[in-house]
């Protein structure tokens, strides 16, 4: 039973930092985020799972489920702001300061 | 009192946040010459947190200890949650005056004060954290109110650019501490960083695996080298205050809360030594080249950024790896104070100058380093402080930032280890390469003849600008005379590392 | 009393500059006068601190962790370099109030020079290895922005930046030795080192290196060979600067480096000889320059380095007596030479040797001042470079291989070949293009005609000199002299006349030299090289190319792409946990 717990963590964190690693839309991106997040999460609760102190595992995890909206939430807004000046949402065409 | 004297100090600028978002939407102006009359009541918020910093630091000087406890959560106020809102506390209220006339022609002005109170808040409360998890929360507050602070100026395309890429990456770095606060947690069932290192001694794996991930997700708010790769970026296109506040305390305080959390592992503290170190020299050489060719100042400044959080590494480095460099703790948190004294002042004066060279009238390009030509011609004092900041951050005296390097490299001398003294000497080697970008800063700034950029400019200086550059000046050269004017508060800091890690 | 004498003589410099920084453009003659009042008071307080010669040690507030204490010693060698400092520093000063009359920017300028001599008689007073290293860059500070005084003009910025370089990057070498010291003995108080080192209890390695290292900084500030490329470009600096920082003082703190310390450092196998042939490269190399430059400040300064030269190697002979006697010397005939110079310059508007000419009949005095400074160079009987000079070639002579007493005696030569050339080619001869000639100020006459005086009569105080430093010098075990059997020795010994024979056999060769450009080959090698700086200059670039090549490099590392970014994240998190494996 853990090592599928295992698994899907590593699963999702892999995907989410693979499409980090990959991808070029704005959106895409915050997606990827927000599934690596899932993952994180999931790996406290098995910790917590693994030591038999669910609750502050819990708890853990409900502030980290917070913390992390905040953050998808301002990163959507910035997306969709991005979107508004440049009309695309590919970050190439943003990517500008270099050096 | 007593008991209280934390909770005061973490919800005074929390409440006055809210008071100055509030009267500040009621209070907007019609008009963008004047600023938002709100920006008093942030002071006024400082004034006040002034207070129980105060009195706590009475207590902690005289040796008792300042603790309050709610539920599950313990919050202690130590030494280094001394230095560090100490730190906070003068930067913040030199950044807000600053901003009152910078950032007068912006619409949501109330958002940017109170988004700073936050983020002073969250870096007081996150130095007064015992536990990992709470650690980590303030630390998400801390990077939650830089993310809108870096993207205010939401309608320039870089900007934003600047933003997204700060959000991803440290939102990247997060996850890595939320794993490695799960395998701690896994293995010892729990997140107080003073029961962990008895539970924890004999899982080498699961140390050396969490260690690996705080330094990593931390390291990218501290910009450790691969992972600082967002710094040039935000720290160019921020306000000048939000840059000077980034550069000054935010990185530092990711470095503290990854002490913090690496003090719950303190077996293998020797192991982690030397990861600073290696970091600490590659953030020096890797600061330094970038900075050597810029053409913008901002980003000049951000890349010296990257390089002085090499020193505070190496410091630290040496303080872990070596039992007698006990001095080296002391020098990181008197550069901690110094640097963001200095750095904050070269952010503050930078934008002094592009406020009355280009800001004012509408021109939002940066600051380029061939518009530096001449200025002291027209605007002396800006000159002057600019000069200061810049010469003590290349360390020389008799300016502060010699001081502090010198105490680094003292605490590592006495390891009398060849590594330590061929570390030094790159350390002063990076410091001589420093110079090599700040020297000519000054030269161009003392010329005869103005560049086209100055003599354009407007000749009014804005009272609080200069009022907030005095303020930091006075810090940077009278700690360069005296340093012992600080040494309590250092030597109280150093003192707390020496328990977390000993 | 002497602690008071001490604190004043440091810090009334610094109310000085910190108070001329707040006049302004306007209030010009307000600024000489305060600048030449602060600057006389302290030459004044220097020379009432001569009465306070000791073994005192006056030792204030603890500085810090890692830091020592604000300690300064009353001894010889500190207080004799702070008269030096104070009192040239009050003759540069006045001779400004002529040469600098009329320019912008002149709070900047004497804020700099009293802050610069603040600074530099408090690194020849303290006793604590950090302070040495403060007060150092202090004076690294000053003159990088006395250097590029003149912002606008690119080689005068060059000329500062170069010196800042050069002098920080053997600064390592000191921040290097201070902090030996500091590990090794548990204090940073110089005496105790000294002390320990003699009695053996300090490791011989790290001896060794703080040793080397300490002659790298001392090299690097005294511009000696292989640092020596930094004073000929100084020369941008405003000629009373060039006097009193690159001629009188601040050259000379590499060489009171040296002094201090050379009781801790015999032991150290190699040292002496290392410092002795620093000084004969050195001089050797840049007298060859001075012969072929043409800028009268160039030949100043190569010559100033050669003279330098031969205290490094005086110390490497072993008598620190015979270097600082020599260098008491140099300090007053060189800012004699320079503030000669300067009058020239700023009467007749250009530096170039080769557009002057016959100016004595229409510059008598100041002519008169040049040529007895020359004398004194080359090493003409009476005057005092004389004096000191013999006592250099003695101790040479007693303390080092008869091949390198030989070199000497050529460099005896070669110093008078490039003194007659130079007083030649400005006062003498047909006049080489129409000049217009104005006549000096009279605080500039004031400032040479004490320094002449100076020139002729500062080798009478040889007795009070030696005893003051065997009084006060107790590690450095030096024998006391008078002034008689100073004189004694020097006359009645056969090499003297061997030395004077050199100075005329130089001076006859110039004179019977055809002038034009010559058919034989080493005489063109040779200029070829003297002008390339014998291929330093080269290293310089060479090094400031790859520098910048380096930077561009780590600039593409910054690529401004979001998944790089994030690649380097993981590369880092892969990274620590390899090093952390193979560490744990």
């Amino acid at each position: 039973m853990s090592y599928i717990i295992v698994i899907c963590i590593l699963g999702l964190l892999g995907i989410g930092f693979y499409c980090l690693l990959i991808t070029r839309n704005l959106l895409k991106l915050v997606v990827a985020l927000q599934v690596l997040v899932k993952g994180a999460m999931l790996a406290i609760l098995f910790a917590g799972c693994l030591v038999d102190n669910m609750e502050v595992a819990q708890s853990m995890a409900l502030t980290i489920i917070v913390a992390d909206t905040i953050v998808a939430v301002i990163g959507l807004a910035m997306a969709i702001q991005v979107r508004q000046i440049t009309n695309t949402s590919n970050i190439r065409s943003i990517s500008t300061l270099r050096k | 009192m007593q008991n209280n004297l934390i909770l005061w100090l973490l919800f005074t600028p929390m409440i006055s946040s809210v008071v100055v978002y509030v009267v500040g939407r009621f209070l907007a102006p019609n008009d963008t010459e004047k600023p938002n009359k709100t920006v008093w009541l942030c002071v006024a918020g400082i004034a006040a947190t002034f207070v129980p910093f105060i009195l706590s630091s009475i207590n902690i000087l005289n040796g008792k200890s300042v603790t309050t406890t709610i539920g599950d959560i313990t919050l202690v106020f130590d030494g280094i949650s001394m230095l560090v809102s100490l730190t906070v506390l003068i930067l913040g209220l030199a950044v807000i005056l600053f901003s009152v006339d910078y950032m007068a022609a912006e619409h949501s002005e109330e958002k940017f004060y109170g988004l700073l109170m936050i983020l002073i808040t969250s870096i007081i409360g996150l130095s007064t954290s015992t536990d990992l998890f709470n650690i980590y929360i303030w630390f998400e507050l801390m990077a939650v109110s830089t993310y809108s602070l870096v993207a205010f100026y939401r309608n320039r395309a870089t900007s934003l650019e600047a933003g997204i890429k700060y959000l991803t990456q440290s939102a990247a770095g997060s996850i890595f501490i939320i794993l490695g606060i799960a395998m701690i947690f896994g293995t010892t069932g729990k997140i107080s960083m003073q029961d962990i290192p008895a539970l924890i001694a004999s899982s080498k794996r699961i140390m050396i695996a969490a260690g690996a991930c705080f330094i990593t997700g931390y390291g990218i708010k501290c910009a450790f080298v691969p992972m600082h790769f967002w710094l040039p970026d935000a720290h160019s296109q921020a306000p000048s205050g939000v840059s000077a506040m980034l550069s000054g305390i935010v990185i530092e305080t990711g470095l503290i809360a990854l002490l913090r959390s690496l003090s719950a592992l303190n077996p293998a503290a020797a192991s982690f030594g030397i990861i600073f170190l290696l970091i600490g020299a590659l953030n020096m050489l890797i600061g330094n080249l970038g900075a050597l060719r810029q053409s913008e100042v901002k980003r000049m400044f951000a890349f010296s950024s990257i390089s002085h959080m090499g020193y505070i590494a190496l410091g630290i480095g040496f303080f872990l790896t070596f039992q007698e460099s006990t001095a080296s703790a002391d020098g990181v948190f008197f550069h901690i104070f110094n640097h963001a004294m200095m750095k904050g002042l070269a952010f503050l004066a930078a934008g002094a100058i592009v406020f009355n060279l280009k800001q004012a009238k509408g021109d939002h390009s940066p600051l380029m380093v061939k518009d530096l030509d001449g200025i002291s011609q027209k605007y002396p004092w800006y000159a002057l402080l600019l000069s200061i900041a810049v010469l003590a951050l290349g360390g020389l005296p008799p300016l502060a930032g010699f001081i502090s390097k010198w105490q680094i490299f003292a605490g590592g001398a006495l390891s009398k280890n060849p590594w330590a003294m061929f570390l030094i000497v790159f350390a002063g080697i990076n410091s001589v390469l420093s110079l090599g970008y700040y020297a000519p800063l000054v030269n161009r700034m003392y010329r005869h003849q103005p560049s086209q950029t100055v003599l354009a400019g407007i000749s009014k200086c804005s009272a609080t600008m200069l009022a907030s550059l005095i303020l930091l000046g006075i810090f940077v050269v009278l700690l360069g005379l005296f340093p012992m004017l600080i040494s309590n508060y250092t030597g109280s800091a150093s003192s707390a590392l020496l328990n977390m890690f000993r | 009393m002497t602690a008071i004498l001490i604190a004043l003589i440091i810090l009334f410099p610094w109310f000085g500059a910190v108070i001329i920084w707040l006049m302004k453009d306007e209030q010009e003659k307000l600024t000489h006068i305060l600048a030449m009042s602060f600057s006389a008071f302290s030459a004044v307080l220097s020379l009432v601190l001569l009465t306070r010669i000791g073994q005192d040690q006056i030792s204030a507030y603890s500085l810090g962790i890692g830091m020592g204490d604000l300690a300064f010693s009353a001894d010889a060698l500190g207080i004799i370099l702070t008269c030096i400092a104070n009192c040239i520093g009050c003759l540069a000063v006045v001779f400004s109030k002529d040469y600098m009359n009329g320019e912008k920017d002149l709070q900047r300028y004497y804020s700099m020079i009293l802050l610069f001599i603040g600074a530099m008689s408090g690194l020849v007073l303290t006793s604590n290895a950090m302070l040495i290293f403060f007060f150092w860059e202090i004076t690294a500070l000053c003159s990088y922005q006395l250097i590029s005084f003149y912002n606008d003009d690119p080689k005068a910025v060059r000329g500062g930046l170069k010196a800042l370089f050069i002098t920080q990057f053997g600064g390592i070498g000191l921040l290097l030795g201070s902090l030996l010291i500091f590990s090794q003995t548990g204090s940073l108080d110089i005496q105790h080192f000294i002390a320990a080192a003699q009695a053996g209890e300090i490791s011989s390695a790290a001896l060794a290196v703080a040793g080397f290292g300490l002659i790298a900084a001392a090299a690097a500030k005294s511009s000696q060979f292989p640092f020596f490329t930094w004073l000929p470009d100084a020369m941008e600096a405003p000629t009373p600067v060039s006097a009193l920082i690159h001629a009188a003082t601040m050259v000379n703190a590499g060489v009171y480096l040296l002094c201090r310390f050379a009781p801790a450092f015999q032991g150290v196998a190699g040292w002496n000889t290392t410092v002795l042939w620093v000084g004969i490269i050195t001089i050797l190399l840049s007298s060859v320059m001075a012969i072929f430059a043409n800028d009268l400040k160039r030949v100043l300064a190569y010559s100033t380095v050669s003279q330098l030269g031969f205290l490094f190697a005086a110390i490497g002979a072993g008598s620190v007596t015979a270097s600082q006697f020599h260098l008491l010397s140099h300090a007053i005939f060189k800012a004699l030479l320079f503030l000669c110079a300067g009058a020239v310059i700023h009467s007749v508007g250009t530096r170039d040797m080769r557009l002057m000419g016959n100016l004595y009949k229409k510059m008598k005095p100041v002519a008169i001042c040049f040529i007895i400074g020359a004398c004194s160079l080359a090493g003409i009987p009476i005057f005092n470079g004389f004096w000191s000079k013999e006592l250099i070639l003695e101790a040479i002579h007693s303390g080092a291989p008869l091949s390198v007493y030989i070199l000497m005696l050529f460099a005896v030569i070669l110093t008078a070949i490039y003194s007659i050339r130079c007083v030649w080619m400005v006062f003498f001869g047909k006049e080489k293009s129409e000049l217009h000639v104005h006549e000096p100020g009279r605080f500039m006459k004031y400032s040479l005609y004490v320094l002449a005086a100076g020139t002729v009569v500062s080798w009478l105080t040889f007795g009070g000199f030696s005893n003051a430093f065997s009084k006060s010098l107790p590690h450095h075990e030096i024998e006391a002299e008078s002034l008689g059997k100073f004189l004694s020795t020097i006359i009645k010994d056969p090499l003297t006349y061997l030395a004077i024979f050199m100075v005329i056999l130089g001076i006859v060769l110039w004179i019977f030299h055809k002038p034009g450009p010559s058919k034989a080959v080493l005489p063109k090698v040779l200029e070829t090289c003297a002008v390339n700086s014998f291929g330093f200059e080269i290293i310089n670039e060479k090094i400031i190319d790859k520098i910048q090549n380096l930077s561009e490099f780590s600039r593409e590392l910054q690529s401004g792409i979001l998944n790089w970014n994030i690649f380097g994240v993981l590369t880092g998190l892969v990274l620590i946990l390899i090093v952390l494996g193979i560490g744990g």
